[in-house]
Formats: structure tokens, sequence, C-alpha cells
């Protein structure tokens, strides 16, 4: 039985070796298109490929163009390490475009351990210590995890200082009341402790976390224990698919709570599917504009977005544009290493780290300027919030429904919070 | 069993010793010897990733094979392997931190994991068939639980790292020194099962599922060897899981869920149900089915096919849809598995050119 | 208040329950005819759901034959897959059936997420009044809709099994193959029947739903969350399917109510109902209401 694996790997071996060329960059591109987060993972990583089709239609990085190799994981660990070690064995990339908290999370020690950055849609404050233990809540080192965009716990606690101030400004009386719902599960827990200890801090009265599954189902029961909890400020820590049957659910039984969600649990496709139940959520958003909106730097994003939609006319999620910004800050830092002594992991690494509150060429005012230095590797602690507004009915494609005004997105507030050490890692 | 039918006209044994042989004739003997040989040198030929997929189908292997063992050799249908693979992994990076040499922590994480195992076997005792199966989907969803609340045990949500694999100070982690580490696991542990297959209680084991009102007038006891099927097979999913914690260097209870637990299913019953060899068959199918289909769609990407028909993103579905129908088209034609397969493949040549 | 609360939650749990039941009954029937566990079941709800999707943005169709048209499709959908895949299994193994039933699911998984698109769907307004008050508990329109559809489906059922030609059969087939083949039953007929039927009437649950939280890929794992309800009842009896499933949706309500009013352990409306099926499997190892096979050594 072994020689027959042995066989069948060694002819594997035949098919799947590719050539190297010279003048090309190699890198690895995980995305789920299948699987349990495939929702806002093919959104996420249409941007990563549009770009980088992009990058390379457009002269490449100092000429040099970027081999990407797909890889479509569905989710699943066993797939997303079979891929790295291709990756690192066969095709020598240097820097990977990697997806959601599984595979990040299982690829930590080894990205580490092989020094190629690994820039990641999981945007665990756990990956944000590249030394490890800087504080005593700080679990693990994770020198070669980027991500574009706030920290999860980062973008609840602006949540929760947004909710302080929002109940201050409604004047209303005694202490609110802050409640964390979501499944018992890594991601919507991986924030909690942090905008608990943080509303505590701010003096909310903090409610029992409510459960409810990733899956879509009845959260009827929820809804009306949120009711009578008499919860002010319920933040929804799953993603899409589940919070969207809450805000229905808890709609119908008439619970009037802010909710405030998080940047993969909601976006415009959500709003189009929960309809006039997502009316009010706020939540953060990564980019500085959304893609109805006018800055600089939209030029390069509708040029982007051509490369997968011709006609110009698809409108892009901010799960889209957020993938876009990753891929650009990622090609700067190629461009860095290439001209002080070669294009390698560590070369990439040092790369992000050469500047401070910048933005890759070419997308201004869109992408937020972020920094990056060894020792921290939140690229911004300044959040923004938007508030999602859904009038009338949304069956009618996203592109409509955005150009009439059914679904907008509207800022509510910028929070600065205080880079501090004492926050980082947790 | 099916084995016992494929053998050749003429080939009758006198002896009970040689019918409870592992090795039939000598030949296979030194056949799996060189394979072990041949396989120990692998490393100085394969790249990391070939490497990679091997010790994948080194650790799966393993805990499928103790899948195999409760569903093929005693015929109760579990729908919780992975977590049982999970409990080991957590386990053995919990006694690690606690100052347990690794390879120890490993073996005893898989007798720990035996321990749950013969809690959630218990109402195996007096339920049986699909209702086992899916109290089994209720140990699933109850340890999948467990270890999120478990922050002592597991590191919680926030996940556990595990220490690397050493033997006296020497670190045998990294794809080329780890392969040696789970090699030396499959070999000892396959031969443990098949070993394990020709003692009364493996007969016990196939008996109870042949027919279990027979064996139980034989006086096997049932509610004994269905509650050991089951800690036998955590023992493996245990260990198995162990090997994967020590080698990704990282737990954590994502991944750990009921999809996972459906491709070990899956596994056993392309490899063979009741076939030690079908179990490590199976898991190599389902290790390169992904990866085979995804060489055929990273292939298409960009080709002439895909420019015609606008395939696009369209190419990723259809490798999923490929698997699903590989696994389909697979078992209308080849319901035994594998392992029968093979079987019918040795046993043509061997009365080749008479085959009758 | 809280025993008001403890109310509402019961009448919400009866409410899903039914659906529960009803997908259940599909569950059941697949099994008793065909003796196969299709793991594929939350696909037929996935399939349904959005073929009258489809129907309903793309063709803009009246909400009322969208909802029959995929009922049809889905019947002749299921007799297809019968007919196609699971015929030429018939004598296989119970367990690579099994197996097959996975594949299938993966597939059809796959090629809706490339037909549809990953992300979930809001159906266009279907009732023009969305909720309705009960007893102080606010009820979706599309969820009564469905405990009435379930209602009649249920009925259906029992007079279908009890007086029909076809039910009689069907009855026969699962009490015993051979002799029903030999009183000249087709059993191929009953076999492709009963996955249309349930194919169709999974569909009905699958609308449902998608009315309610939008269409996605997510909606098959109702597929997995039957499955206490069925074992509950017991494996082979359509009434212990729709019992199952409405203590099973009772349970998960009221084991909320306990977690939030006073244990705080959190998650316990997802774990309770599977402690409860082993506390109940220990007591009762047929289900509730499942036939049992005595036999003494």
């Amino acid at each position: 039985m072994k020689k027959i694996a042995l066989s069948l790997v060694s002819a594997l071996a035949l098919a799947s070796a590719a050539p190297a060329m010279a003048q090309t960059i190699n890198i690895g591109h995980l995305a789920d298109y299948s699987g349990g987060t495939s929702d806002v993972g093919q959104p996420y990583g249409q941007g990563v490929q549009d770009t980088i089709a992009w990058i390379n239609k457009n002269g490449g990085v100092n000429g040099k163009q970027i081999n990407s190799d797909f890889n479509e994981y569905g989710y699943q660990v066993p797939r997303a390490l079979a891929a790295f070690k291709k990756w690192i064995g066969t095709d020598k990339v240097v820097a990977i475009q990697g997806w959601g908290t599984a595979d990040t999370e299982a690829l930590v020690a080894m990205v580490t351990k092989e020094e190629i950055p690994y820039y990641s849609g999981s945007y665990s404050a756990s990956l944000t210590d590249p030394k490890g233990r800087v504080n005593e809540r700080s679990e693990r080192a994770a020198p070669f995890n980027f991500f574009y965009g706030p920290s999860y716990s980062d973008a609840a606690r602006a949540m929760v200082q947004w909710a302080a101030d929002d109940w201050k400004a409604k004047g209303g009386q005694g202490k609110p009341k802050w409640v964390h719902m979501g499944a018992n599960h890594p991601y919507p827990n991986s924030p909690k402790a942090a905008a608990e200890a943080y509303a505590k801090e701010l003096g909310f009265d903090v409610l029992d976390p409510v459960t409810f599954a990733l899956t879509p189902g009845d959260y009827t029961a929820q809804c009306l224990t949120l009711k009578q909890s008499g919860a002010n400020y319920a933040y929804l820590g799953n993603t899409a698919g589940s919070n969207i049957s809450v805000l229905k659910a808890c709609e119908t039984a008439g619970v009037k709570v802010q909710f405030l969600g998080n940047v993969w649990g909601m976006g415009e496709e959500a709003m189009k599917a929960a309809g006039s139940a997502a009316n009010g959520v706020v939540f953060p958003v990564r980019t500085a504009v959304t893609w109805s909106g006018s800055a600089p730097g939209m030029t390069t994003f509708k040029d982007i977005s051509k490369m997968s939609d011709p006609s110009g006319n698809a409108y892009r999620s901010v799960h889209y544009m957020a993938a876009v910004c990753t891929v650009m800050y990622m090609k700067e830092a190629v461009d860095w290493a290439d001209k002080n002594g070669g294009v390698t992991g560590v070369k990439i690494r040092d790369g992000m780290y050469q500047k401070a509150n910048w933005v890759p060429k070419g997308t201004d005012g869109v992408c937020n300027p972020s920094t990056w230095t060894a020792t921290d590797h939140r690229p911004t602690t300044k959040v923004d919030l938007y508030r999602s507004v859904v009038k009338g009915p949304t069956d009618a494609p996203l592109a409509d429904l955005v150009k009439n005004g059914t679904i907008a997105l509207e800022k509510v507030a910028t929070i600065d919070l205080p880079r501090k050490t004492e926050l980082q890692g947790w | 069993m099916a084995a016992e039918s494929m053998r050749p006209c003429g080939d009758f044994r006198t002896t009970y010793r040689a019918d409870q042989t592992i090795f039939a004739t000598r030949l296979t003997f030194a056949f799996l010897l060189a394979g072990i040989v041949l396989l120990a040198l692998a490393p100085l030929f394969l790249s990391s990733y070939h490497l990679s997929l091997l010790i994948q189908m080194g650790y799966l292997g393993i805990a499928a094979l103790g899948l195999n063992i409760l569903v093929g050799f005693s015929g109760q249908i579990s729908i919780g392997h992975a977590v049982f693979f999970g409990f080991g992994g957590f386990a053995s990076v919990f006694l690690a931190e606690h100052g347990v040499p690794v390879p120890i922590a490993i073996v005893l994480a898989g007798l720990w994991t035996t321990a749950v195992g013969l809690l959630f076997g218990l109402p195996a005792t007096r339920v049986k068939g699909l209702y086992l199966a899916i109290a089994t989907l209720a140990a699933q969803f109850i340890l999948q639980d467990f270890f999120v609340r478990a922050a002592w045990f597991t590191g919680g949500t926030a996940g556990a790292v595990a220490a690397p694999f050493t033997i006296l100070g020497f670190d045998m982690s990294g794809d080329q020194r780890y392969f040696y580490v789970v090699l030396v696991f499959v070999v000892v542990m396959y031969l443990f099962a098949a070993n394990l297959m020709r003692t009364r209680d493996g007969r016990a084991l196939i008996a109870v599922r042949d027919h279990y009102l027979s064996a139980e007038m034989m006086g096997v006891n049932l509610a004994k060897y269905r509650t050991m099927a089951f800690g036998i097979s955590s023992f493996y999913a245990g260990i198995g899981g162990a090997l994967y914690a020590h080698y990704i260097g990282y737990m954590s209870v994502e991944g750990l869920d009921i999809l996972f637990s459906i491709q070990f299913l899956a596994m056993i019953i392309i490899g063979g149900l009741g076939s030690i060899m079908g179990s490590m068959l199976g898991t190599i199918f389902m290790v390169l089915l992904p990866e085979l289909t995804g060489a055929l769609a990273s292939a298409l990407q960009g080709s002439a096919i895909d420019q015609m028909l606008h395939l696009k993103d369209g190419i990723t579905y259809m490798r999923e849809m490929l698997i699903g129908a590989v696994i389909i088209l697979f078992l209308m034609f080849e319901p035994d598995g594998l392992a029968h397969r093979w079987r019918q493949i040795k046993a043509y040549w061997k009365l080749y050119p008479f085959s009758y | 208040m809280t025993f008001q609360l403890l109310l509402q939650l019961v009448i919400n749990g009866l409410i899903i329950g039914t659906l529960y039941g009803v997908v259940g009954m599909c569950f059941v029937l697949i099994y008793k005819a065909s003796q196969v566990v299709n793991f594929a079941q939350g696909e037929f709800l996935l399939i349904g759901a959005w073929t009258c999707w489809w129907l309903l943005t793309y063709w803009q169709i009246p909400f009322f034959w969208g909802f029959l048209f995929s009922l049809a499709f889905m019947m002749l959908f299921g007799l297809a897959l019968q007919i196609l895949v699971l015929r030429p299994l018939i004598g296989e193994p119970v367990i690579s059936v099994i197996m097959v039933t996975i594949g299938l699911s993966i597939f059809f998984q796959a090629l809706m997420k490339w037909m549809f698109g990953t992300f979930a769907q809001p159906f266009p307004p279907v009732f023009s009044v969305t909720k309705v008050d009960i007893l102080g508990l606010q009820v979706q329109t599309a969820y009564l809709m469905s405990t009435g559809v379930s209602l009649a489906i249920m009925a259906g059922f029992a007079w279908f099994f009890k007086y029909s030609r076809m039910g009689l059969a069907m009855r026969a087939t699962a009490f015993n193959q051979q002799v029903a083949q030999s009183l000249g039953i087709s059993v191929r007929q009953v076999f492709a029947l009963s996955w249309g039927i349930s194919a169709a009437v999974s569909a009905v649950a699958g609308v449902v739903v998608g009315i309610v939280n939008g269409v996605s890929a997510a909606l098959s794992f109702f597929g997995i969350k039957v499955f206490p309800a069925v074992i509950l009842g017991g494996l082979d009896s359509v009434l212990g399917a729709v019992v199952g499933g409405l203590i099973i949706g009772v349970l998960e309500n009221v084991a909320h109510y306990f977690d939030s009013q006073f244990l705080h352990w959190g998650n316990l409306y997802e774990i309770v109902p599977f402690y409860v099926l082993i506390i109940i499997l220990m007591i009762r190892p047929y289900g509730l209401f499942g036939t049992r096979d005595i036999e003494r050594v």
C-alpha cells in the first residue's frame, strides 16, 4: 500500500513541477470560495486576484511579474496546510495572501519558521505582537503575520467607545448595558475580552453573553431574552449569515437595541440579505470610503475592478476593497525588497516597516494610513464606523440598490484609540 | 469477510496459525519491508510539499484506522471521530506544556482520549445501529462545546501552541525529520491493529459485527466489546490528533467540525470497511483527491477551455463538484472500497492467464 | 414577565418544532421506504429554496405559483436523483449508500454556490403583513404559513399512508421488501416516489426558512439539525419525527430560557438537545416511537 502512495506521489511530483521563471515573483493565494466562509471569502479573494492581475498588467513590481498561485481550500485546514507546503517546497513563494482564522492560526508557527510574510483576512489581535509577550495578555509572537485594517479587538473597542459617546449624546440615564452576542467559537470570541474589559472601564453594565450558532437559523429565543435583559448595545460577533438571522428575528420580535456589527459580519451584501432589519447597524469599515464614495485613489480601484468585470458596472463591497488595499501594501513592500537586496520573505517584512502612516501609491483617500513596526503589527488604531441605511425592499441587484439609494452606508464617527502597549496582542 | 472469499482456489489452510498470520507469505513481508525502507528514504528525494502530504496521510491514516476498527470491525457507525482526533491533540499539547516530554505526551494523550472515548461509548451498551451513530453525533457537538469552554485545557477559543517534537533534546520538527516520527507511529499502529485482529478480542469484535446475537450466545460480552471498540478507536484518533498538533505546532477547535468527521468516514468507506490496508488506501485517496482536482483546476485556469466557456471562478466550484462526483461515482462502481479492488487485482494476477 | 417570556419561548419552540418535524418526516420517509440515511436532506431544502427564489426574482412569478412550481420541480428532482444515482446502489452496503448521499451533498453545495453565488439573497416581499401577534409573541407570517402547510402535509401523509393505494404499497415495502414485491408492488416505484415526495416536502421548509433568513448555502445545515429530532422520535416512525421535532424545538427554547435566566452557562440552546438525546437513548434505545426489535439471548 505504501508503494502505491509513493508512486502516486511521484506522479504528482512530475505533474506539478512548475517551471520557475527568472523574472517573476512567486506568491501564494489562499481563498475560500466554497467553504464555510465563502460569503465574504469570495469578494475578498476576487479583490486579491484582480489586484494582482492589475499590477501585472501595469508593469508588475519593478518590471517583474507576480506569479500568484491561486488555491481554493474550502476553509479546510489540511488543504491549507498542503498548499502552504507546496508553496514553500515547490514554488518557493516569498509571500502569501491568506484568508481566514482557520488557516492563519494554523500556519502562524510555520510562516514564522519559514520566514514568509502572511497577509491575511484574519485580524485577530493575537497576530499583532511580533515579539511575543508584549504584555501578560499577549499569548504568542507572530512576526510574519500582516493584515490591513484595525484588529478585531480594536474595532470592538472603538465601538464600545462610540456606544459610550452615543449614550451620552442621547442623554441616556444610568449605566448603559453592553452585551456580546455570538457563537462559542474562535472568531466571535476573538474580541470579546477586549470589548468587555473596555466596556467595564467606560462604565457599561456588561451582561452575560448571548450565544447563537454560526449558521442561519431561528434565533427568536435569543432576541426575546435580549429584549428582556434590557440591553442597549449588542455586539454581533458572528459572520454575516447568522447575523442576518438574528437581525431579522429581532426585528420581528420588536427588539429595540443598537446592534453593532463586525468587519466580516456586515457589509453591503449582508444589508441586502437582511433588508430593513439591517437598518441602523453600526459597524467598522476598513477603507476611508466605500465603492460609491469619491477619493483620488478610487480611479485605481475602478481600474482594478475592470480586471474581472470589463463593463465596469459591478458594485464592489467593502471586503473587495479591503483586499485591494492588502495586496497594494504587499506590493510596495515587495518593491522595497527588490530595490534593497532582493525579494525574500525577510526583506518583504522589512519593507513593511520602512514608512510610517503610509498609503500605497495610487490608493490615496481609500486605504487608511497604516504603520507597521518591528514591535507592533497593529496597522492602525483609528477606526471608521459606518451606519447601514436600508430603505425599502432589497430584492433588486446590489448595484441598482446602491445607485437608487435603497442601500447606503453613512459614516457616523472616526474613533481614534490610543496606541497603548497594554492593549496590544489581545 | 470478503478477504476470505477472494483467496484463490487451492489455497487451503491446515493450521490455525496459518489462518492467523499477518503476512500470508514471506514475499508479502518482504514487500512490506521494502516498502517501508523505500519510504524511509523518501525525505532524501521528495520536496517538503510531497513529504507533508505523506505526513498528512500518516496521521490521518492512523485516525482513520481507528475509525475503521470501530465501524468496519465492530459494526458501529461514528460521526464524531474528529472531536476525538482533536481531543488527542489538545491532550498532548496540554501534557507537553506541563513538562511531559512530547513523545510520551503523545502516547499518554492517546490513552487519555481512550478514556474519553470509553465514556462516550457507554451508550453503545444499549443503543445500536443508526441510533448509536446519532449518539456519536451528540459527542461531536458536546465535545466541540467543551473545547471552547475548557480554556485551562485547550486554551479556549485562542487555541494552544504545541511544543515541537524532540527526542532526548534532538529536534524532530520540520518535514524531513517529522516524517520519520510519523512513519514510526504508522508502522507501529498498523502492526498493532493487524495483530489485534487475530487475537481473541479482535475476533470477538468481528463476531459482534457479523451477528451479535450469535456472538453473545458464544459467550462474547456484547457490552464489553462494543465499548472496547470505542476505546480502541479513540486511542488511534488521539494518537493521530497528537501527531497533527505537534506537526502544525498549534491546536485550535476550528476545523474539528462535523465535516471533518465525515471526511474520516469517507476515508474508510472508500478504502474499504473492515480492511486495515483499506484505511490507509482511503486516506491516501482523500488526501490526494483535493490536490489532484486542484492541480487539474489550475491547469484549466486560463486555458483555451476556460477562455471559451468563460468559466473563471466556476473552476473552483467545478473542482468541489468533482470531489463530490468522484466519491459518488467511485461508490457506484466500487461499493466495497479500494481494498476490495486491490484484492481483485491481486487475484487476477495470481490466476493469470487462467482466471475463471 | 419571566413567565410570559417562557410562554413565548414555548410557542416559538412549537412553531420551529413543526418545521423540524416536517423535515424530519421527509427524512424518515426515505429511511422507511428505502433504508437510506440521507445526508443530503439539507440540500433538498437548499435547492428548493433557490429554485423558488429564482422563479420569483428572475421571472417575477407570483409567490403562489412560484412555490407550486418549485415543489413540482423538486418532486421531479427527487425522482431523478433516485433513479439515476440511488437505484444502481440497491443491494449495496448501507454505509456505502450513506457515503453517496454525502457525496451528493458536497456536489450540490458547490453547484448551488456556483449558480447562485456565495452570499445570502433575500426573497422579494411575499406577505403584506410580515408578522402576527400570538399571545404577545411576534411571529413571522412565513412561519405561520409553514405551520399551516406543515399541518396540512402531516394530515395528508396520515391519509396517504392509511387509505391510498400507493401509501399502503409504501408501508408494505417498508415492512418487508420481498413480500411486497411478491404481492405485485413495484418496489422501484415506491423507492423513487419516496425520494420525490421527500424532496418536494423538504422544499417547503427550505422556502420558509429562505423567506425568513434569506437563501444561502448555510440553509442545508437544517439537514443535520433534524437528526436529534428524528432519532428522538424513532427512525422509522413518521409520527415520531413530528413529535421529536416539536420536542427539540421546545427544548432548545426552554434550555435557552433557563440558561439566560438562571444558569448563565451559555450555549445551552445548541447543546442541550444532544444531552437530552443521549439520556433518552439510554432509556429508550429505539427512540420514543421507533420499532423495537425484541431479541433475547
